[in-house]
């Protein structure tokens, strides 16, 4: 059971806010749960939420790609919230649940993927199951696939989401649309 | 310091009952401000340690080579992770 009531949209003044829970509103992840839970701290919360943005969102590496890293490391964490969310803009550029099951499960074996999309789903495998693993090796097997760039952007969003996921499990969290 | 352990080393055991001891201390402003800070500082540093670089300065403020810091500073933190699996 949700451990912390989100806020009434009305209890939430500050305009900027309101223009992200819109942005997330047409992304997907997070959903409006997230944010009216957190904007009990709205300066820091605005912070983090459009980092959150800019890591899944933006960049260059292929977002479908990023949205199967982000449920394979929610699930990791057992964090149902964010294992349930889906981003829109991913699953309106052909991911499936098939996909993400395959991403999440035996991926090595899939012909699904390619060898750098299977490089980046074991990074963020090993990034929190075994990180001893990704090493030197490690590395220059991304790099086979991957621009310096890539690597910081792929590695600092499973870093930003592998938090968010393990706080956000303690919360005991659902995603709005399911509840 | 225990909620931060917790999530960290073993999520499992946390409960109503460590929410509770949370909720007995701190507002639910501060419990937001604390996942917030944790959000930044879980999987960053398992990120950088896979990185392997090092301060750029020395501990008195000089600016040193990577091999320097590595030698000044140790190659691997002092990790809570052995505990952890005890």
């Amino acid at each position: 059971m949700l451990r912390m009531q989100p806020l009434d949209l009305v209890e939430i003044t500050d305009p900027e806010i309101h223009e992200l829970l819109a942005e997330c509103e047409e992304f997907g992840v997070p959903d409006a749960l997230f944010v009216r839970i957190f904007a009990r701290q709205p300066d820091q919360m605005k912070g983090m939420l459009r980092a959150m943005l800019v890591s899944h969102r933006d960049g260059s590496v292929d977002h479908k790609l990023k949205e199967i890293m982000r449920i394979q490391i929610a699930r990791f964490a057992e964090d149902p919230y964010f294992s349930a969310l889906r981003s829109k803009k991913a699953m309106a550029a052909g991911l499936t649940e098939e996909i993400i099951d395959a991403g999440c499960e035996d991926y090595e074996d899939s012909e699904l993927f390619t060898e750098a999309e299977k490089v980046a789903l074991r990074y963020a495998e090993q990034m929190f199951l075994d990180v001893s693993k990704v090493d030197k090796f490690f590395y220059d097997e991304m790099h086979k696939h991957y621009s310096d760039a890539e690597i910081m952007e792929i590695g600092a969003f499973i870093a930003l989401f592998h938090g968010i996921h393990m706080v956000m499990r303690t919360f005991d969290a659902r995603p709005l649309a399911a509840a | 310091m225990r909620y931060v352990e917790v999530i960290a080393t073993d999520p499992d055991s946390f409960d109503d009952a460590g929410w509770a001891d949370l909720r007995a201390h701190l507002s639910e402003a501060e419990i937001v401000e604390l996942g917030m800070f944790l959000f930044m500082n879980l999987g960053f540093h398992t990120f950088f340690g896979s990185l392997k670089f090092y301060p750029m300065f020395s501990p008195d403020g000089v600016l040193v080579s990577q091999e320097e810091s590595e030698r000044l500073y140790g190659d691997r933190p002092e990790s809570l992770q052995t505990e952890a699996a005890e």
